[in-house]
């Protein structure tokens, strides 16, 4: 049978050992064996009340030059003292695998399992603990199941228990968080023994759900209007169209993130609004990206200190106008040069004024929640072998590895919002043409830019849905579709909402509505057909 | 240092996994072509990138296998999982029924008095005589378009070359008027006002991919053309022409075909790609 092995990790003076000491001297914990291993020495010293508890210590230098001598140590310890469970308090600075390699190597390995790994963390000083401390802090809280933010006794430390939740929670999707009032644990035994965390069946237990929720809904729907077929045949077609131009997008963003230094962009890009604008115009017209491609290397630029408004401006401007769609738009409108035109510019008219109204009112509070960290500091857990990270192979490794990160990261979102929009065909009742009839040209832009939010389509085929509409909506209508759509839709919101506050999304998608209606309605009222 | 004990991770092995299995996928969809009930041809190559980069993805995911982990994801899987699973249950491929019942180009609500009453009306068969000959290539003659005789001012527009003819009498259409038009399709009757003696010949179009599968097609004058049967599957013969329609206050040259000869054909199963 493999020992229990639990581990406590957390920068030094997080409170590991007063952790420790409260919870193992618990009078429940009389009949446990317990071997304490120690791998850092804190201000505090471990202090035994019970006599069931052993400890031994190992300094940071004999972990990083004897590893062979600690490894025989702990064997020692155990077969002389045959503990039910080991604890182990981790260096804060230490990478978590080395600690896995540790208990893998023999004679260790098979004799004990690691079965809960609890990190420690002071909420107020965590974060800039993140930036500056390199990557075995965010490598031990993503392998964490558990994690406890200290908060002052006194109070207060509300605000940044909240932001570091949310920062872990980026680091560790559905790890459990616990607020601590100074030095109270009570309730520790509690939350350290839950059961908690992801297992691999989870996995298999939902595709098995996906399958029977398919066969069970099947005949059930085969009486109502909605066809489950359509559903699922649209939502093939989306995946499938979208899925290669999302992964152009990640490999060009992992492209920029790993190989194009941060030193580099400030250099080169234009340090004024005018130009950084410009050159966000540029490459959006050379990209041929739609809008799946365009937010992952928006969320690279951001992360790489590009100014806000130029970034935005590129997020929005490069679907509606690269060649690909530039080309889309001039087949369905029959070779119509004039409404390429229009869609080209207003689609630039409206990108740089919602970019610009970033740089006149700059964005409260953060914008990208994991704040303060290096670009490579995602979830994506590549940071496990940075320290290792030599030569080209390496980089190439990396590279490989975070697109693959940033796929699975804002796939997801894909997946959800290519579900919904293909529901929304499938339900498409031909209302909107009712509605619009009588309505006037303001409120029949409305009905589409909805529409073209709620549908999703990739910016390279709206335009033959516009088109489609052509005989039934007004020309501004038309062009408030074409213009909106490829900037903002479910898809895409769910995708932004992957790096970005809600508050921030929340904020893009009012201005890039409101400024999207005001173009394309002054244009069509002051001179347009 | 002995040999060390290697532990395969779990979450690492999952994502090789799919990353295969996705990218056999793709090759499959794009090697048998039955990726084109999903998306255009024009995809083709870019299903055998994303095959590439899933295949590149599971092979340095293979360098990891060893590599120990202690919190293992797996909910992720299922992005590439479920698409996976989705096009393994059986599902058919969308008809012509399917995209006009909902369809997205609106007016539907029009439509449907329309497409109502003729569909207690007279099935196509019956009004008329069936001497069409079938679409053939091989009038192909004079000019590099298949189906093309100059000589006998004729076109015979084949089921595979329906785009292509689309094309065509939308850019070029002029050069054709008078010519005798024999094309298969489907009976579309999507005006905004129901009419009496229009319908429009079309074939399901895919411009990206199937969410935007919508039907395309010429509009064909005949007088009985409320006795047929909205999607029931023709073959027209008529003549072509060229005539101006007014949209608001735009107006478009529009190709049409006054019909002489209407005969019932078998569906034709494909969809048809424009600009491709």
């Amino acid at each position: 049978m493999a020992i229990p092995v639990y581990v406590v990790t957390g920068f030094l003076y997080s409170g590991k050992t007063t952790f420790l000491n409260s919870l193992l001297n618990q009078p429940g914990r009389r009949e446990i064996k317990t071997l304490l291993l120690q791998f850092e020495t804190g201000e505090e010293a471990f202090q035994r009340h019970l006599r069931n508890c052993n400890n031994k210590s190992f300094s940071k230098k004999d972990l990083e030059k004897q590893q062979e001598q600690v490894i025989q140590a702990i064997y020692a310890c155990i077969k002389e003292w045959e503990p039910d469970e080991i604890w182990i308090e981790w260096n804060g600075v230490a990478s978590f695998s080395k600690l896995q390699e540790l208990l893998l190597a023999p004679p260790l390995s098979g004799s004990c399992k690691i079965q809960k790994v609890i990190h420690i963390a002071e909420a107020v000083n965590l974060e800039e603990m993140l930036g500056r401390t390199g990557s075995a802090l965010p490598e031990q809280i993503a392998n964490s199941d558990v994690v406890i933010l200290r908060t002052p006794q006194s109070g207060g430390g509300t605000a940044a228990y909240q932001q570091m939740r949310r920062t872990i929670k980026i680091l560790n999707p559905g790890v459990a968080t616990y607020r601590l009032r100074g030095m109270e644990f009570r309730n520790l035994h509690k939350w350290v023994f839950r059961e908690t965390g992801p297992k691999i069946s989870s996995f298999f237990l939902a595709l098995l759900c996906v399958a029977t929720l398919y066969l069970l809904v099947k005949p059930v729907f085969s009486q109502m209007p909605i066809s489950i077929n359509t559903i699922i045949n649209v939502f093939l077609g989306i995946i499938l169209q979208a899925i290669p131009f999302l992964l152009l997008g990640v490999l060009l963003s992992s492209f920029i993130q790993i190989f194009i230094p941060k030193a580099w962009i400030e250099k080169w890009f234009p340090k004024s609004l005018a130009g950084g604008i410009t050159i966000a115009i540029l490459g959006g017209f050379c990209l041929p990206v739609c809008d799946c491609a365009s937010i992952p290397i928006f969320k690279s630029l951001v992360k790489k200190g590009i100014p806000l408004p130029a970034a935005i401006t590129f997020l929005l401007a490069a679907p509606v106008i690269n060649p690909v769609v530039i080309l889309s738009t001039y087949y369905a409108f029959g070779g119509d040069l004039i409404i390429v035109a229009q869609r080209i510019c207003m689609g630039i008219t409206a990108s740089i004024i919602i970019g610009l109204s970033f740089a006149v009112r700059s964005s409260k509070g953060r914008v990208l929640p994991a704040g303060r960290f290096d670009g490579l500091m995602c979830s994506c857990g590549c940071y496990q072998d940075m320290d290792s990270m030599t030569g080209p192979g390496n980089k190439i490794d990396l590279f490989f590895r975070h697109a693959q990160a940033e796929f699975f990261d804002v796939g997801k979102y894909l997946m959800l919002g290519s579900f919904v929009a293909s529901v929304f065909q499938a339900l498409d009742t031909g209302l909107s043409g009712g509605i619009q009839r009588e309505a006037g040209t303001a409120v029949s832009m409305v009905i589409m830019m909805g529409m073209a939010f709620t549908l999703s389509l990739c910016s390279s085929s709206d335009a033959v849905i516009a088109r489609s509409f052509s005989t039934q909506f007004p020309m501004a209508a038309i062009m408030s579709f074409l213009v909106f759509g490829p900037m903002m839709d479910i898809k895409n919101m769910m995708m932004l909402s992957s790096g970005f506050s809600k508050r921030f999304i929340g904020r893009l998608i009012f201005t890039s509505f409101a400024v999207c209606f005001t173009v394309v309605f002054l244009f069509y009222q002051i001179g347009g057909r | 240092m002995q040999i060390k004990v290697r532990v395969i991770n779990p979450q690492i092995l999952l994502e090789c996994l799919c990353c295969c299995l996705f990218s056999a996928l793709l090759v499959y969809l794009a090697g048998s072509g039955k990726y084109l009930s999903y998306i255009t041809p024009r995809m083709k190559p870019y299903l055998y990138f994303s095959a590439i980069v899933m295949g590149m993805w599971a092979l340095s995911g293979i360098r990891h296998l060893f590599r120990p982990q202690h919190r293992v994801r797996s909910i992720h899987c299922l992005i590439l999982a479920v698409p996976i699973l989705l096009m393994l249950l059986p599902h058919a491929p969308l008809g012509v029924s399917d995209v006009t019942k909902n369809y997205s180009g609106g007016g539907s609500l029009f439509n449907l008095s329309g497409t109502k009453q003729s569909n207690d009306t007279l099935d196509s068969g019956k009004t008329a005589p069936a001497d069409v000959q079938p679409a053939s290539a091989e009038e192909e003659s004079s000019s590099t378009l298949p189906g093309l005789d100059i000589a006998s001012k004729k076109i015979t527009v084949s089921n595979e070359d329906f785009s292509i003819w689309l094309a065509e009498f939308d850019f070029n259409g002029k050069q054709y008027e008078g010519y005798t038009v024999v094309m298969t399709g489907f009976v579309f009757n999507d005006f905004e006002v129901p009419k009496e003696d229009e319908f429009v010949i079309s074939r399901l179009a895919m411009t990206c991919c199937i969410a935007d599968l919508s039907p395309t097609g010429v509009r064909c004058i005949y007088e009985d053309a409320s006795e047929l049967n909205s999607e029931d599957w023709i073959t027209v013969e008529g003549t072509f022409s060229i005539r101006e329609y007014q949209y608001g206050n735009i107006t478009r040259e529009e190709p049409l075909i006054t019909v002489t000869n209407i005969a019932p054909s078998e569906p034709v199963a494909e969809y048809v790609y424009p600009f491709v």
